[in-house]
């Protein structure tokens, strides 16, 4: 058919970048072949941005492995992937066009067409929730980047592997970060204010803050959910200002943050302390449009951009992946992106072949240092639900046009500037 | 517009439409044998529900001229009903669907009772509205789950309870006894005494208000089958997907794709929906293939501008093209 | 929960129930002259925007400044709307209505990927124009400088509108929704008003989408957000009447913000469309409508 020759044809171009790579690799006339990965993320409508990014993540994860960087992580030193003789890991990306039913759809093309080895995916819960499922029925590995609702590996599936830290890791961390900021300052967080936006995102991160609070003795003034994309923030901004709390904790997307930072200032509210639940908050569009009103707003993150000293995979890796997203730097989600094929194809090189059984045993006996690679993790080890057990998230601080990190205190790049108290 | 009442003349039309229907019964029955695409099968799957879903919008919206720009409601309860009876207290879909689509019928009755006496446009706006409101609800409710939606796990492989792990093709003969049992309806319509009232009563104005209470009862009975062959549609949707949310389930994307076919193929026809199905769901799913890595937005200029010209060259729909007399040859929604 | 708190969001409410109004208008305006309810308009806000932000990207042109010139550009391009669209559409023999809605709404679909390809899809937003991040403050309460401006461009342009009705065009405007037939017996070239009608229709929602860069972000889809609180204002207020549209933004600004105090902020639409279903129950043409 005309139209899945056209498709065959947008996909080399979209490789084409990719190409480069099969210049600088030694010729063999019976080169092994290459191993199809497949990638569903939104490439077309609102999220389309963040689809584009994963693309070139991706892409550059791919670049790394099969060309000659020498990056001082594993897989780094490029090559291709030795046990399968240097055969080169190939992506194939679709569009989920952030709606569940294409997510599923495209993804059950890539398996039965393209025969992909397994698919990564996919920024949104909801996607990745009928991409998942579709994996299983075909036992396929699915490989989780970036969704971080903790419902996703309590589904009872045996194909579902996630490097990421959960927003229960996410939010346990934020909250040790109170307990040991508070000590070593000795203005320890006594309320906080939650606002959330009502999807699935927001609506999962409230949950956890609000039982994490409890537990820590830490009074919920105010627990607001809003809907998303509201035109006007101005009256959770208020009832924010009313509740006065220590540390204002958002779980947003980037155009409510952006509103919510306005709304706030607007109603004459500055808090003491705001700590993000990462998405919109530290999206480089949020910077550009809040201005200085960003500075000191801290988050969680799983990623560290400024640990090149203990992650020294960092500084190619990002020069690579700047140069292909037009000077962006790694961020969380990307970040996370890049380790999620750098994890799969070292269980494809470990399992020594692309066998599917074989795969899914090589990814569950996955042992990775964090180290060796460019997350500030513990390493990746994933339990019986597909979970890895060993993501350990970081706190960041906009401090002065930078991001840096400030939490765990022994991987932390800069002190916290902490106003409560005060 | 000639109202033939010759017994003869109406009686050979609809024989002939029941042998085409049945000729295209056997037709899309064998299609997908030779196919072994998955992805195509799936299509093909997706096209068949809307078309039952078009039909069963066009009772109202074509027939009754009704423009619900709110369908979304009743399939979202077919949806939900069906998933919850299912996971939470294990009751098969193939009974829940039923369930479903009473709740359904239920709810069009109760949106019809106040909206039917609103004018054209003002009925549409009313439907969009509530459409949106119970989406909004359904987002903040624990209950159904909110934002997060439900899954439907895969556990064993049964035609009772829908499910087949990785096949395609069982879903295909389900939806495709849903078109037909939709069209069927459909054509039962057509010929019944409400279809004649309807008719009747949409080209002439002043009849129209005379007959307002006359055709209120029937047009309550048509909203509540529309609603209830949207609901079935909603349910089995969501068993082949195995995941609904508020999103999926009440969306407003839905409740235009749900009307979308039968104003594009021709509304108040008995195949129009069915062309319009045809012709939309393999453009708005394959724009995802070809398209959506390359162009940010062109699918969606494309889709846009073909309904604006479909809706400006063919007003009376696709089905115009195949040179059917539309049956309900007046105007929907006259405002002149 | 105090006295100033209340009143600091009412007050607010109340301004962006200004903002609703003007956008509403436009809508009223054009259904109460050729009954066509334009499922576009929000795009067209979404363009008065993006016009705003590009004019003011290339040539640092404050948003205030740029009311004049978004205005007609948006006039011309409700115009030329009309002209090659909805004038086929007002044409075509079967079927009108239900082709009104979905050519609009196709329209509204186009303009959506249209921006998405133009611009992307990255939320943009203008921080240094004058209005931008500064608060006035009237006692307790605190208002957004911003927002102060965009309730008063509004009512002023509301106003304009008002005045523009008593003209002989204004009359000629009437006449001609009242019978469009009969109209050019005595001189009024239907075409001519339809197309200066919807360029005005156009040009208000242009207004409304500049004071609006102020002080919210800009993306394809930012449209669709305001375009349904515009159709809620208008059937609640009543097609085809200004002073209806006038009301209602206001119900609807201030039942959004004391719903989203008093009850929920995630369920504050809710409260605006449970006025909406009570007042159409109650009244189904509208508070003002004669329709």
């Amino acid at each position: 058919m005309v139209g899945f020759g056209l498709r065959r044809l947008l996909g080399a171009a979209i490789l084409g970048l990719s190409g480069l790579s099969a210049l600088v690799a030694p010729h063999a006339e019976a080169a092994p072949a290459d191993i199809l990965i497949g990638a569903v993320y939104p490439l077309s409508g609102p999220a389309a941005a963040i689809g584009h990014d994963a693309e070139i993540a991706l892409e550059t994860e791919a670049e790394i492995i099969n060309g000659h960087h020498n990056v001082p992580m594993l897989l780094g030193q490029g090559g291709g992937l030795s046990a399968l003789g240097g055969a080169k890991v190939k992506l194939v990306f679709a569009d989920s066009q952030n709606n569940p039913q294409i997510a599923r759809s495209e993804a059950q093309r890539l398996i039965t067409e393209d025969h992909v080895v397994a698919i990564i995916g996919s920024y949104t819960s909801a996607t990745a929730v009928t991409i998942s499922q579709i994996c299983d029925r075909y036992q396929v590995p699915y490989i989780s980047a970036e969704n971080s609702a903790p419902s996703l590996s309590q589904q009872g599936l045996t194909w579902f592997f996630r490097p990421s830290p959960t927003d229960i890791n996410f939010t346990q961390a934020m909250f040790d970060f109170f307990a040991a900021i508070g000590k070593r300052t000795g203005r320890p967080v006594h309320s906080v204010a939650i606002i959330h936006e009502n999807s699935v995102f927001g609506t999962d991160s409230a949950r956890v803050q609000v039982s994490l609070a409890a537990k820590a003795g830490i009074k919920v003034l105010a627990d607001i959910s809003y809907q998303a994309n509201s035109p006007s923030l101005s009256v959770e901004a208020e009832r924010l200002r009313a509740a006065n709390a220590d540390v204002v904790m958002p779980s947003s997307y980037t155009s409510d943050a952006i509103l919510l930072m306005r709304s706030m200032h607007d109603v004459g509210y500055q808090p003491k302390a705001i700590l993000a639940q990462d998405a919109g908050f530290i999206d480089p569009a949020f910077i550009k449009a809040v201005g200085p009103l960003a500075e000191g707003v801290m988050s969680r993150s799983s990623f560290s951009i400024d640990a090149t000293r203990t992650r020294p995979g960092i500084t190619i890796t990002n020069q690579l992946f700047k140069a292909r997203d037009a000077g962006k730097d790694l961020n969380d989600l990307t970040a996370r992106e890049v380790t999620a094929l750098q994890v799969l194809a070292d269980a494809i090189d470990r399992a020594k072949s692309t066998d599917n059984m074989a795969l899914r045993a090589a990814l569950r006996t996955t042992n990775i240092p964090g180290n060796e690679t460019i997350m500030p993790w513990e390493g990746i080890k994933f339990d019986s639900t597909g979970q890895n057990i060993e993501g350990t998230p970081v706190i960041l601080q906009y401090q002065h046009g930078a991001w840096h990190t400030i939490f765990p205190f022994d991987v932390a790049t800069a002190p916290a500037i902490w106003n409560i108290g005060k | 517009m000639s109202l033939s009442l010759r017994p003869n003349a109406i009686t050979k039309r609809r024989r002939r439409e029941l042998l085409v229907g049945a000729v295209l019964l056997v037709l899309l029955a064998l299609l997908p044998l030779p196919i072994g695409n998955v992805y195509l099968r799936g299509l093909i799957v997706l096209t068949l529900l809307y078309a039952g879903l078009a039909q069963g919008w066009n009772v109202l919206g074509g027939y009754c001229g009704q423009i619900s720009l709110g369908h979304a409601l009743y399939f979202g309860i077919g949806a939900y009903t069906s998933t919850i009876l299912f996971t939470r207290f294990g009751i098969p879909p193939t009974l829940g669907l039923f369930v479903g689509s009473g709740l359904a019928a239920l709810a069009a009755l109760l949106v019809g009772w106040p909206s039917f006496r609103l004018s054209g446009h003002y009925y549409a706006i009313a439907t969009l509205v509530i459409g949106l409101m119970a989406e909004l609800l359904v987002q903040n409710w624990g209950f159904v789950n909110a934002a997060m939606g439900i899954t439907i796990p895969f556990h064993a492989q049964s035609w009772l309870d829908l499910e087949f792990r990785v096949a395609v093709l069982p879903f295909h003969y389900v939806m495709l006894a849903y078109a037909a049992i939709a069209w069927i309806i459909a054509w039962l319509i057509e010929g019944s005494r409400w279809g004649f009232y309807w008719r009747a009563v949409k080209d002439d104005v002043e009849a129209a208000q005379s007959l307002a209470v006359r055709i209120f009862p029937s047009k309550m009975a048509a909203a509540s089958i529309s609603g209830a062959i949207t609901g079935v549609g909603g349910a089995l949707y969501a068993q082949y997907i195995g995941f609904i949310d508020p999103d999926s389930g009440f969306g407003l994307s839905l409740s235009v794709l749900i009307a979308l076919p039968a104003v594009v193929g021709g509304v108040g026809t008995l195949w129009g929906p069915l062309i319009g199905a045809a012709v939309l769901i393999p453009l708005q799913q394959l724009s995802a293939a070809w398209l959506g890595g390359a162009g940010g937005g062109v699918d969606l200029m494309i889709y846009g501008a073909l309904i604006v010209v479909l809706a400006l060259a063919r007003p009376q729909g696709l089905v115009s093209l195949f040179g059917v007399r539309s049956q309900a040859g007046g105007e929907v929604m006259d405002n002149g | 929960m105090s006295a100033a708190l209340i009143a600091q969001v009412a007050i607010g409410g109340l301004l962006m129930g200004l903002v609703y109004a003007l956008v509403a208008a436009g809508l009223s305006l054009i259904f109460g002259l050729m009954d066509v309810v334009n499922f576009a308009h929000g795009e067209l806000l979404m363009l008065a925007m993006y016009a705003t932000f590009v004019i003011h990207e290339n040539t640092g042109l404050d948003p205030l400044l740029q009311l004049p010139l978004v205005a007609v550009i948006l006039f011309g391009l409700g115009a030329a709307i009309y002209r090659g669209l909805i004038s086929r559409a007002l044409d075509v023999r079967f079927n009108t209505g239900m082709v009104q809605i979905f050519v609009t709404f196709g329209l509204s679909i186009f303009l959506v990927g249209a921006a998405q390809l133009a611009f992307g899809s990255d939320f943009r937003s203008i921080n240094d124009g004058f209005l931008s991040n500064r608060t006035a403050a009237i006692g307790p309460v605190v208002l957004p400088l911003s927002q102060l401006a965009a309730g008063l461009v509004c009512l002023i342009a509301f106003a304009a509108l008002v005045l523009m009705s008593r003209t002989e065009f204004g009359r000629a405007l009437e006449a001609t929704r009242e019978d469009r037939d009969a109209v050019a017996l005595i001189g009024i070239d239907r075409q001519r008003i339809f197309s200066i009608g919807w360029g005005i229709g156009a040009a208000t929602v242009g207004i409304a989408g500049v004071m609006l860069t102020n002080f919210y972000y800009i993306s394809p889809t930012v449209g669709s957000n305001f375009a349904l609180i515009a159709y809620v204002t208008v059937a609640l207020g009543g097609f085809g009447s200004l002073l209806g549209a006038l009301v209602a933004g206001l119900v609807v600004g201030l039942a959004e913000a004391l719903t989203a105090l008093v009850i929920d902020p995630s369920l504050k639409q809710i409260g605006i469309f449970a006025i909406y279903v009570l007042v159409l129950t109650i009244r189904p043409r509208g508070l003002f409508g004669r329709l």
